[in-house]
């Protein structure tokens, strides 16, 4: 069932953002709508002036233009008024970037490990007892996309899958970010996430909190070459049961076979 | 000009002008080789807009697309736009338009062609290198564009070339046309480096005896700080050129992690470049149009000093804020959140020069020639980038629109709403300079309107559809479930730019035509007051008869008492007997 649905097509407000179903979402959609306010209003004001000068200072014959070569007052206050508002944008986005990014997520994160391939997703998740295994960038090889080590007892009951993530809802998902060959992102605009996955690094720093269900896409997000443009997985995020019904349907791989590429890998000029 | 004069005018700066056809590659007169960029830059302006329509047809009806029943591909698609090529022309789309349009255009062609007229000089300090510039550059442009006719094609990672898909051949395909790129890179920056030299030593050592900095207009000082910023920033694209071709050829792997490199050295280095590089695109183009507003509104530009202070401040902040293109590549996470102060504090400067040109308008005059109607639409359409830009330097905002169509939407306002719309009003107000003809008003004005209506029908829409989700440098965005229903929006953004791009032909048809068939022009037929318009339009080899001698500011507009609503630079104080005097400025700027 999880396998076949598809994505969620919106059919109204193609104009706007998609629904949001995480919880820094709120946050990122709030800052988002104060700056669109404060540029909003502040555009209008600007474009009224500018016509209204233009129509009022439409050169006229007999009158001449205001020999000025400008007002020092005025300099102080069009300078002061937009430190203080790009002051305090900087100061609250960066408590909100604290938040989310530079705080230690959860103790009970899901951690779920996405190696991104040209053009694919290797998706790591942890068995029963939780864990992950260890994974260590330097190791990250074609035959090992995790880095891990076989032997790892952490590692023995984790699967894996192929571009299909899914995630227990209300449940903080602690995210482990690599690439095997080139940078490749994680996006999803329903989540208000993107980040990039660099080879040479495992990031550990990025956490969510999907608050409702529903079928997203995973899109690579960091141009990667000739297939970038088809480079998407599958996301649900389904109840708590759903997803641990879902996990035990997957047998172990602790070496971390991958299953075939969905995606031809053809390069030109090769 | 008669031989005499001519005769000093080049023992002054100790060049013959060559004759005929031979002056277009050979002159070192600094506006031939102004013209020479001009057009050459002109022409790669129209390579680089043909580009974007077939990138743009792509993304409406692309060649990929799964229809209903089953076939691949649309049936009003381009069959040769593939994937690969799709990312090619993006690639070489934003490169050619950086490298060999917006850059040549304000600092090749206005900067060669406006600087020495504009302070009083017969030429620039080092004419020779200046015209080597010119072919320097000329010669990157190939190299850059052969990409497309070798093996693999262009390079196809995007004109940001983020290692290791652009230095591993085996990741990108494309080694021969990666190596053109980073080789193209290289050269154009010679030519960059050559130029800013050579700008930096004639403002500092040839201004006209009386032409204080602080008596330079606005364009000047413009390109000043510009130069500064090329002979920082270049460098180190050029460094990282080198290291790229380096790793694609010769076995080194700087960037690539499998060896021991580091991808996040590359985005280091080309955004300290590249950060930069965003200022030296628009500070040229805030200098000429405030120069143009202040001509067109009878008025002194408002908060002179502010201008020059402001375009201080921004040189010097744009260096330190490379860091918020960074903000989700995993760089250390308490660097972004510095980038993100000083990226907000870059907007103040920015937002001081805006409400100074909304000064200088206030109680103006205005003539509303195409020229004033391309500055008043810079200043509209740089407003509305700067905003969306405001949105990208919240830290948490990025992590939603990064990489989304918003930004494309974005640096288009600020390229081509902004520098575009300011080399548009720059070639309305100097055209009758440079070639003695007027160009055709009716057709300037039918050609901005179209411009302007279109540009923004075919860039507003990418603001909705990048924060509806759409990710840039995508070939294919109804591969994407979360996507189709953006499709008309898309297909509606095609339209506009086909618009927008056939306008074009509107300016270059009034552009050729008006060099034959213009109205004479006449010395200054837009009563400017700066020196170039004292001299006959063209102007002839070496500049100036006699060195003139600047008594004022450039800026002495609707002088109250005075006869006329524009003094001229080089014109002497009436009321003050100027014998045995040092020349003063009767006019002192308050700001």
């Amino acid at each position: 069932m999880l396998s076949s649905a598809q994505a969620e097509i919106r059919q109204t407000s193609v104009w706007w953002l998609p629904r949001n179903v995480t919880m820094f979402g709120h946050e990122i959609d709030f800052i988002f709508y104060v700056i669109l306010i404060l540029t909003g209003v502040t555009a209008v004001a600007v474009f009224s002036v500018m016509v209204y000068f233009i129509v009022k200072y439409r050169a006229k014959p007999g009158v001449s233009a205001v020999h000025s070569h400008g007002n020092n007052t005025l300099e102080v206050i069009w300078t002061g008024i937009p430190v203080f508002i790009f002051l305090a944008l900087a100061i609250y986005g960066n408590e909100q970037w604290t938040q989310m990014r530079l705080k230690t997520p959860p103790a009970d994160a899901l951690p779920v490990a996405v190696i991104g391939e040209q053009f694919g997703w290797n998706v790591r998740y942890p068995g029963a007892d939780g864990k992950l295994a260890k994974m260590t960038a330097s190791s990250v090889t074609k035959e090992n996309p995790f880095g891990v080590d076989p032997a790892d007892p952490a590692g023995l009951d984790d699967f894996t899958t192929y571009g299909e993530l899914v995630f227990p809802v209300d449940r903080a998902i602690r995210l482990y970010l690599g690439s095997k060959d080139v940078i490749h992102a994680f996006y999803v605009p329903e989540f208000r996430l993107y980040q990039d996955m660099v080879p040479g690094r495992i990031y550990d720093f990025v956490w969510l909190k999907a608050e409702q269900t529903g079928q997203f896409q995973l899109a690579c997000n960091q141009l990667c070459g000739q297939g970038h443009y088809k480079m998407f997985g599958k996301l649900s995020v389904v109840p708590q049961g759903e997803y641990e019904t879902w996990a035990k349907g997957k047998a172990p791989q602790p070496t971390a076979a991958k299953e075939t590429s969905t995606v031809p890998v053809v390069m030109a000029g090769r | 000009m008669s031989t005499a004069t001519l005769h000093s005018a080049t023992h002054v700066h100790g060049h013959e002008e060559p004759s005929g056809w031979k002056k277009y590659l050979w002159s070192l007169d600094h506006k031939i080789i102004g013209l020479q960029y001009l057009f050459t830059s002109l022409a790669f302006l129209f390579i680089g807009g043909g580009m974007a329509l077939l990138l743009r047809w792509q993304l409406a009806y692309p060649s990929t697309q799964v229809m209903p029943s089953g076939d691949v591909g649309n049936p009003i698609s381009l069959p040769f736009i593939n994937p690969q090529f799709y990312n090619a022309l993006f690639t070489m789309h934003a490169t050619v338009m950086v490298f060999l349009v917006v850059m040549p255009l304000l600092i090749g062609a206005f900067g060669n062609y406006l600087i020495p007229l504009k302070i009083g000089a017969g030429d620039m300090a080092f004419p020779l290198v200046n015209e080597l510039s010119y072919w320097v550059y000329l010669l990157s442009g190939f190299v850059m564009l052969a990409g497309f006719f070798v093996a693999g094609g262009a390079a196809a990672g995007g004109w940001t070339s983020y290692a290791p898909l652009s230095s591993v051949a085996a990741y990108n395909g494309t080694k021969l046309g990666q190596t053109l790129w980073a080789t193209g890179i290289f050269i154009n920056g010679l030519a960059s480096i050559m130029g800013a030299f050579n700008y930096i030593t004639t403002i500092v050592n040839m201004r006209a005896p009386g032409m204080g900095f602080f008596r330079l207009p606005l364009t000047v000082w413009a390109l000043f700080i510009t130069a500064f910023l090329l002979l920082l920033a270049v460098p180190v694209l050029s460094a990282a050129g080198a290291m790229l071709i380096l790793d694609l050829n010769f076995g080194t792997s700087f960037f690539n992690p499998a060896k021991g490199g580091q991808p996040l050295l590359w985005q280091h280095l080309f955004w300290f470049f590249g950060h930069p590089e965003v200022y030296i695109l628009i500070l040229p183009a805030m200098g000429m149009a405030s120069d143009v507003l202040s001509i067109f509104s009878r008025k002194p530009v408002f908060g002179y000093k502010a201008m020059v202070f402001a375009m201080f401040a921004i040189g010097f902040l744009g260096f330190i804020v490379w860091g918020h293109h960074m903000f989700v590549s995993g760089m250390n996470l308490v660097l972004s959140a510095a980038f993100g102060v000083s990226t907000m504090v870059i907007a103040v400067p920015s937002a001081i020069k805006t409400f100074n040109w909304l000064g200088t308008i206030w109680g103006g005059s205005i003539r509303f020639t195409s020229a004033m109607l391309n500055a008043l639409a810079f200043v509209a359409m740089f407003v509305i980038g700067g905003f969306s830009g405001i949105f990208m330097a919240s830290t948490p905002v990025n992590i939603f629109v990064h990489h989304t169509y918003f930004i494309v939407a974005h640096f288009h306002y600020v390229l081509f709403g902004g520098s575009i719309f300011a080399i548009f009003a720059s070639i309305y107000t100097w055209y009758p300079k440079m070639f003695g003809r007027m160009l055709d008003e009716t057709l300037g004005k039918i050609h901005f309107v179209l411009t302007f209506v279109f540009f923004n029908l075919c860039f507003f829409p990418m603001h909705n559809v990048g924060l509806g989700g759409m990710m840039r440098r995508i070939a294919d965005p109804t591969a994407y479930e979360h996507l189709r229903a953006l499709q008309p929006i898309n297909q509606f953004i095609t339209l506009a730019a086909i618009g927008l791009g056939f306008s074009q032909f509107i300016f270059l048809w009034n552009f050729f035509r008006s060099l034959k068939h213009g109205a004479p022009a006449g010395n200054n037929p837009w009563e400017g007051t700066t020196l170039e318009w004292t001299v006959a339009s063209p102007p002839g080899h070496g500049n100036f008869a006699v060195t003139p001698t600047v008594y004022r500011g450039a800026y002495d507009y609707s002088v109250p008492g005075h006869p006329r609503d524009f003094i001229m630079q080089n014109e002497p104080p009436t009321s003050e007997s100027i014998h045995g005097a040092a020349p003063v400025r009767r006019s002192v700027p308050t700001g």
